[in-house]
């Protein structure tokens, strides 16, 4: 499907946007109804004519008192309308998570392996919107680079930035960490229709409004542009009063879901959960047991440790 | 029909009720009319022209005729010297009017140049008297500014510029009641205008665009202000190029009261925006009352000046 783009900043349009959302230039009106030179506008249930009426916000009949709905201002949720597929079978996560247990490292309980019991491994697909987008960067900074008496100097500029493919979540059950580590290890080249996906897959709904999501996708592009801001532009080491303002172009959003796997396992009466990536096995963000015993041996070695080389300073 | 089209030259046009069949005889400039014979509310339309395009969207009426009463009673109780018999002057005459406005689009590029000041503590000598009454040189830490010279270029969208497209109401009114929410505004529709006052815009594009263009530069201006760095500035400059400017027209919702408060003025006209309530309009000074508070200052300043001298 064609998806209709503004005629100035070529960003998407949503078939319901009266007004670009990036630059607010009109988006044409898909059909005009042909009207007659004068028009009295009736009541669907008695006939007679109708005036709009404030309280009821809608045309209302003065005589059966009727009101005729007028179209919304629509906000709908989004909606997934692409999929990554599940690449990595129950099997195999099965047993990358066993791999994943036995290489936690010295902390982790001696028994780790022997007492864990998987409790419960599914897969789902978690949503978040992927987007494509151009912005005339425009900044303005104070930094210590050609500072004379004061610690501070201005400077400006401007800088032309693309985003591409940039990944954010719209998932209330997996944290940002937990995002973080399952993001760069997706393949968006593999993108299917979400027609093709199983019947039995679970698939986290987006439980947010387009105007929303757009508020979201725009404050995320503003906080990557002042990263990156400050980060290749402004000269000097030491920087204040940042001010960034981006003029968006061509921005194109996806709402697609992404596989994973979600273990929950119990060791010594406790539930741990993990999510391991559904296309990257060894891709794997999770919580697992501490020994405190050993910490506390450690703990103890290094305080003694500690101790002895002062006593060691002190008689010299 | 009330309009505000004002002193613009109008021509009448003819119609045929849809619902009785009375002649009726129509003012090019209205949009909207009420049949005297069988009251039935109607829509005419028109085929847009250059000079007079059809409505692209209409913000809906939120505000009720007695709530927008209210606003402006409140609004000329906060002008201290208005006329008392304004602010007694019965509210009768009321009505709800969409007015046509432009909503103006654009992309602005700037070059800007400005004076950034940069403060930082220093040490100064001075001298002062010591105990014993004589000069010592003393220091202290004062704040001084340096001047930067910065220059730049900035890029942004111009998207919320509302001007009136109508001739009986200039465009410095209309802003004394903005801003309009813009989130809710809805395409054209017949039946939100249907039983209210409605204009054709009697301004064409090219006749607002200098009232946009003005709206544009305060904005813009405004933005530059809050984007400079450093702990001051001044003598900001900027040239603007305004590119891919687009013009869209929208009917705006206005209750507009005529009060008459002299029988020898011409009656008062105020407004309240229709969706958020904001209340204005040019309110006469009262130049007894000045007078009034004047006489009361000067006399408490000699009352003052006496007490001081005995």
């Amino acid at each position: 499907m064609n998806q209709q783009r503004c005629e100035q900043c070529y960003s998407e349009i949503e078939a319901e946007d009266l007004r670009c959302v990036i630059c607010g230039v009109v988006t044409p009106e898909t059909e005009k109804p042909p009207r007659p030179a004068i028009e009295v506008l009736r009541c669907d249930n008695c006939g007679a004519a109708v005036s709009y009426d404030v309280k009821h916000a809608a045309p209302r009949c003065g005589f059966c008192g009727s009101t005729t709905k007028l179209e919304e201002i629509s906000d709908p949720l989004e909606q997934t309308e692409k999929y990554l597929s599940l690449d990595v079978t129950t099997e195999n996560a099965r047993q990358a998570f066993k791999t994943w247990l036995g290489g936690k490292g010295f902390f982790a309980p001696s028994d780790l392996l022997e007492q864990t019991k998987l409790e419960k491994i599914h897969p789902l697909w978690w949503t978040g919107w992927v987007f494509d987008a151009k912005a005339q960067v425009s900044w303005t900074a104070d930094s210590n680079a050609n500072a004379r008496e004061s610690d501070w100097a201005p400077h400006s500029g401007q800088v032309s930035y693309n985003f591409d493919n940039v990944l954010i979540s719209a998932s209330r059950g997996l944290s940002d960490a937990e995002v973080q580590t399952l993001a760069p290890h997706y393949r968006l080249e593999a993108i299917q229709s979400k027609d093709e996906l199983p019947n039995d897959a679970i698939i986290e709904q987006f439980e947010t409004q387009r105007s929303a999501a757009r508020s979201k996708i725009i404050h995320n592009i503003q906080t990557m542009a002042e990263a990156r801001v400050h980060q290749h532009e402004v000269p000097g080491s030491r920087v204040r009063n940042l001010h960034v303002h981006c003029c968006l172009e061509a921005l194109s959003t996806e709402r697609i879901a992404f596989p994973v796997y979600i273990l929950a396992y119990r060791y010594r009466e406790e539930l741990y959960r993990v999510v391991l990536h559904g296309q990257k096995q060894d891709v794997i963000a999770g919580r697992m047991p501490i020994s405190w015993a050993k910490v506390l041996l450690v703990t103890s070695f290094l305080l003694l440790g500690l101790g002895v080389l002062g006593y060691w300073f002190s008689l010299q | 029909m009330y309009t505000l089209a004002g002193a613009m030259t109008v021509s009448t046009e003819h119609y045929d009720c849809e619902s009785c069949g009375a002649g009726l005889v129509v003012s090019d400039v209205q949009r909207s009319l009420v049949c005297p014979y069988c009251a039935s509310p109607s829509v005419i339309h028109r085929e847009p022209e250059k000079d007079r395009p059809s409505p692209d969207f209409v913000i809906p009426f939120v505000i009720e005729d007695k709530t927008a009463s209210e606003k402006v009673k409140a609004f000329l109780r906060s002008k201290y010297f208005a006329p008392s018999s304004l602010k007694e002057a019965k509210l009768d005459n009321i009505r709800g009017i969409y007015l046509p406005g432009y909503l103006y689009t654009a992309c602005a590029d700037s070059d800007y140049r400005a004076e950034i000041g940069e403060e930082y503590l220093d040490e100064e000598k001075y001298q002062a008297r010591d105990q014993n009454g004589k000069f010592v040189t003393k220091t202290r830490t004062v704040v001084r500014t340096e001047w930067y010279t910065l220059k730049g270029k900035h890029s942004m969208y111009l998207k919320d510029i509302v001007v009136s497209a109508s001739a009986g109401l200039p465009n410095h009114e209309l802003e004394a009641v903005e801003p309009f929410d813009l989130r809710f505004i809805r395409r054209y529709s017949p039946a939100i205008i249907s039983g209210w006052v409605s204009e054709e815009a009697s301004l064409s594009k090219a006749d607002s665009k200098s009232s946009a263009h003005e709206e544009s530069m305060a904005e813009i201006g405004t933005t530059l202000n809050r984007f400079l760095p450093g702990d001051k500035h001044r003598n900001l400059s900027y040239s603007t190029e305004l590119r891919s400017e687009t013009v869209a027209l929208c009917l705006l919702p206005l209750w507009v009261f005529a009060v008459r408060y002299h029988p020898k003025k011409p009656p008062l006209r105020l407004i309240v925006n229709g969706q958020t309530g904001e209340a204005g309009g040019h309110v006469p000074t009262s130049w007894v009352k000045v007078l009034i508070l004047l006489s009361i200052l000067i006399g408490i300043g000699l009352l003052v000046y006496l007490w001081s001298t005995q």
